[in-house]
């Protein structure tokens, strides 16, 4: 396969600026990059070459706008469509790539969660081979991972290449997912993320917010807790994925993806997160130059400072990964009975059987949501997870132990466990000695 | 004098920030020989059965963990690992990046006297302690520090921009070609870390054109004629590797590759002598190529019996001049080698497929074991995506300081010998 030229549409957005840098050095493409506006696309060839630390590619960038688009579709050989995550918006850009699509070009859209097989009947029937769901994680330059959606119509032979370009030339960890809402990341990703919100609401007169990410930190095999992370993301796209997850998917687990009062109400009044200047949480800089560390207290609506909260076993998990002593860590964890130590446990083995459960239902194999959970979110992956409690103890009994009987019914467990595999993935540099 | 053999070893992911990760050298130090015992099928009891009759020791290479890490006594060190470890001889070796050579070399030398049946080598630095000025203020300890660091923003990348100059005006070279034979050399150790799931560069971008445009927003210049395309990598890691004597490796009844030779050379310590001395040699590094030529004649060797090499690319010009220290070119003609893809993955005789300091990484201390480890899981076709066509017989050259300390060692497939 030759992708010399590739042009991405809605290149002024993060990840369609993203995704341009990869094309052009990795790829060594020529890469056309639209936006509406020409003084976009010549700020995001900039950011481009930033986030992949190379001035060499800026002779393959080229910012455009819509008003060549055709020219520009024609000409590639590839075009990704990165356009805003508005139903109406992608199929009016779509039906514009489609008009112009050479019968020998792939087109991909990098939607989150869109369906790629709707989008795909916008194409001629003699296109919709050639059209599949790409979708690469943010930062693309470092988190390598993209998931590629065939539709019922996408020809094999070209699907194939398509995966082997990525692997191969781009360098990407290439996991298949069916065409379900949000994939195999965000799915499960925002599974964790969605229960621990409703957690920090149930929790609320503990300390909420920061409460239940002080029991979900980094020694939990992430970089860092989840609810720092949907400040991250930002309110607005938090509510975008698991509204999208909850109308149009239907498992077991369909209540934890409703999207909390408190988060609609933060909304409402733009406080999405880190991109607003605050959401769950908020950074104050202080006269004196110091910073304020403060958090949104779900039971008083209103922010204060954050709480250095110490539980005896993350003191006890975080001294044991320190030392590079995992099994202590964990059976520090497993023998604690604290309200807070057993939220932990249950989360922690819910999420191995999610990522399972979903690896069958929506991945192409148990180990599906490995590469997904590593190389997307940079979470401890599920399988090297499992590995790790199963070196303290007998996992399966465990499991059945701590997570309730209705929910291991309905989700299946004995055939997940069943099927279980050693994971390609260590799990020691995930668990970090940090709260 | 018994034979040696490398019964196998491991290494750590160099692309781990074990600082980041709120870890030391405790949980490193546990995960390398833990993860280096097990792929040699080594229980700690069988340690504890071999000290009994004090026939096993441990040789620790690093560089400056006094600096980074507040910590000496290193060989003390590993008996927190596991009580296998009371009792059984084990010191620190220190050589500056050569570090992990000199631990080597003391390790071969007990099996070779017959005095221990089993070395275990292990090699470590964790250098992300500290940020980027204050770490390369620690490495220039590695020159002579009153002269040639003190007050010196970067002192070794600007002493490797010396050793291009001096390399330019000696052979009289076309500036441009040079340059981007430099080039060639970062663009292909990038390339080759691609193949390594331990290289700490893995996922980085670099192409020619990136490493051939220097003093640019992303390539700034490190002093001199150099950038930073041209140096190695700051970074946390640690190697380990297993050593027996021919009785130990009959009892096992397997075959593995073999020490068939070294060289350890040491030149001036100052970059100014270097050159001055140079001055009188066909060659640049003239201690370097008497390493190598060393250890071509212990082991009965030549440059035509060497399928492959890792070299000591701590920057671009260092490789450079490897090039006609090993003899694959007369000293001034190594630019035709690198233009020809000689050393490339696929050329005759690779360089660095590992992906060298440059592309794999280079944890200071650890570097003269990974060097090492990957020859051998080079000749035991345990390389991977790495593994190179032809590679019976491989020769490593580490070095320490502004090329000061020059360590070289051979090793071979026993069966092919």
């Amino acid at each position: 396969m030759n992708i010399n030229t590739v042009t991405v549409v809605g290149a002024n957005g993060t990840m369609g600026t993203n995704v341009s840098a990869i094309f052009a050095s990795f790829g060594n493409a020529k890469v056309y990059m639209v936006s509406r506006d020409i003084e976009q696309s010549k700020k995001a060839v900039n950011k481009a070459i930033k986030s992949v630390r190379a001035d060499s590619i800026t002779k393959n960038l080229i910012p455009v706008d819509y008003s060549i688009l055709e020219k520009c579709v024609r000409e590639a050989d590839l075009v990704f469509e990165s356009v805003a995550e508005n139903i109406e918006i992608k199929q009016a850009i779509t039906k514009q790539i489609a008009l112009n699509l050479r019968n020998d070009a792939i087109a991909c859209s990098g939607t989150s969660g869109l369906s790629i097989t709707a989008l795909a009947k916008l194409f001629p029937e003699n296109l919709r081979g050639n059209y599949m769901g790409v979708h690469f994680y943010n930062p693309s330059y470092y988190m390598t991972l993209c998931e590629v959606i065939p539709t019922p119509y996408t020809n094999k032979t070209l699907f194939d290449e398509m995966k082997s370009y990525l692997a191969n030339t781009l360098f990407r960890t290439v996991v298949e997912s069916k065409d379900s809402p949000a994939f195999i990341g965000n799915r499960i990703g925002f599974h964790f993320i969605n229960k621990a919100l409703q957690l920090a609401e149930k929790y609320k007169e503990s300390g909420g917010i920061d409460y239940i990410d002080a029991i979900l930190g980094a020694f939990t095999g992430r970089a860092m807790p989840p609810l720092v992370t949907s400040d991250f993301v930002g309110l607005d796209v938090h509510k975008a994925i698991v509204d999208n997850i909850r109308e149009n998917t239907n498992d077991y687990a369909n209540d934890i993806f409703s999207f909390p009062v408190f988060c609609q109400e933060l909304i409402d009044k733009g406080s999405l997160g880190r991109k607003s200047g605050g959401g769950l949480y908020k950074t104050q800089v202080l006269d004196n130059g110091t910073k304020r560390y403060m958090v949104y207290d779900i039971h008083s609506a209103d922010y204060r400072d954050t709480i250095k909260y110490s539980f005896p076993f993350v003191e006890q998990m975080v001294y044991a990964l320190s030392q590079g002593d995992y099994k202590s860590a964990l059976k520090a964890l497993l023998e604690n009975h604290s309200t807070e130590a057993e939220i932990c446990v249950e989360f922690m083995l819910e999420y191995i059987i999610y990522s399972l459960f979903i690896s069958l239902e929506v991945g192409n194999g148990i180990d599906s949501a490995d590469g997904v959970m590593a190389t997307g979110f940079n979470w401890c992956p599920p399988l090297a997870m499992l590995e790790a409690f199963s070196n303290v103890v007998p996992v399966e009994s465990l499991i059945k132990e701590r997570l309730s009987a209705s929910l291991l019914e309905k989700v299946g467990a004995d055939r997940l466990l069943s099927c279980i595999k050693s994971s390609a993935y260590d799990y020691r540099s995930y668990f970090k000695a940090k709260k | 004098m018994n034979k040696v053999y490398v019964l196998g070893g491991a290494q750590t992911d160099f692309e781990r920030n074990w600082t980041k990760e709120g870890k030391g050298v405790i949980a490193l130090i546990k995960e390398i020989v833990s993860d280096g015992l097990s792929a040699v099928n080594l229980p700690f009891e069988d340690i504890t059965k071999l000290n009994r009759e004090n026939r096993i020791g441990c040789f620790v290479g690093n560089f400056l963990s006094e600096c980074y890490v507040n910590q000496s006594h290193l060989g003390a060190l590993l008996t927190e690992v596991d009580p296998a470890f009371y009792g059984v001889p084990s010191a620190r070796y220190e050589a500056a990046c050569a570090s992990g050579s000199v631990a080597l070399d003391a390790a071969i030398s007990k099996i070779q006297n017959g005095d221990f049946d089993v070395a275990i080598v292990v090699g470590w630095e964790l250098q992300k302690t500290v940020d980027s000025k204050i770490g390369a203020d620690f490495l220039g300890q590695a020159a002579y520090y009153e002269k040639e660091a003190k007050n010196i923003d970067f002192p070794f990348p600007k002493l490797f921009a010396r050793l291009a100059d001096e390399i330019l005006e000696k052979y009289n070279l076309d500036e441009k070609r040079f340059m981007d034979s430099l080039a060639m050399i970062s663009n292909k150790n990038y390339a080759n870390a691609k193949r390594n799931p331990l290289a700490q560069t893995r996922k980085w971008f670099m192409d020619f054109e990136q490493a051939s445009h220097r003093n640019t927003p992303t390539n700034t210049s490190v002093g001199g004629k150099l950038a930073v395309s041209d140096c190695s990598q700051v970074t946390d890691g640690a190697a380990i590797v297993v050593l027996v004597s021919d009785e130990y490796k009959k009892r096992l009844d397997i075959d593995c590759p073999v020490v068939l030779g070294y060289g350890h050379r040491v030149a001036p310590m100052l970059f100014d002598k270097k050159a001055h001395e140079a001055k009188q040699s066909q060659h640049m590094l003239p201690w370097t190529r008497q390493a190598v030529l060393d250890a071509y004649r212990r082991s009965g060797l030549s440059v035509d019996d060497i399928d492959f090499f890792e070299t000591h690319d701590c920057f671009t010009s260092s490789e450079y001049a490897a090039v006609s220290a090993f003899g694959l070119t007369e000293p001034g003609d190594e630019y035709k080698a690198i233009e020809e893809g000689i050393t490339s993955f696929s050329g005759n005789k690779p360089i660095n497929a590992s992906g060298g300091l440059i592309g794999c990484g280079h944890p200071v201390g650890a570097s003269g074991v990974r060097m090492f480890l990957d020859l051998y899981k080079q000749i035991s076709g345990k390389s991977g995506r790495c593994q190179l066509n032809k590679a019976d017989i491989g020769m490593m050259l580490n070095i320490g300081g502004s090329a000061t300390t020059n360590y070289t060692f051979i090793l071979g497939n026993n069966d092919k010998i």
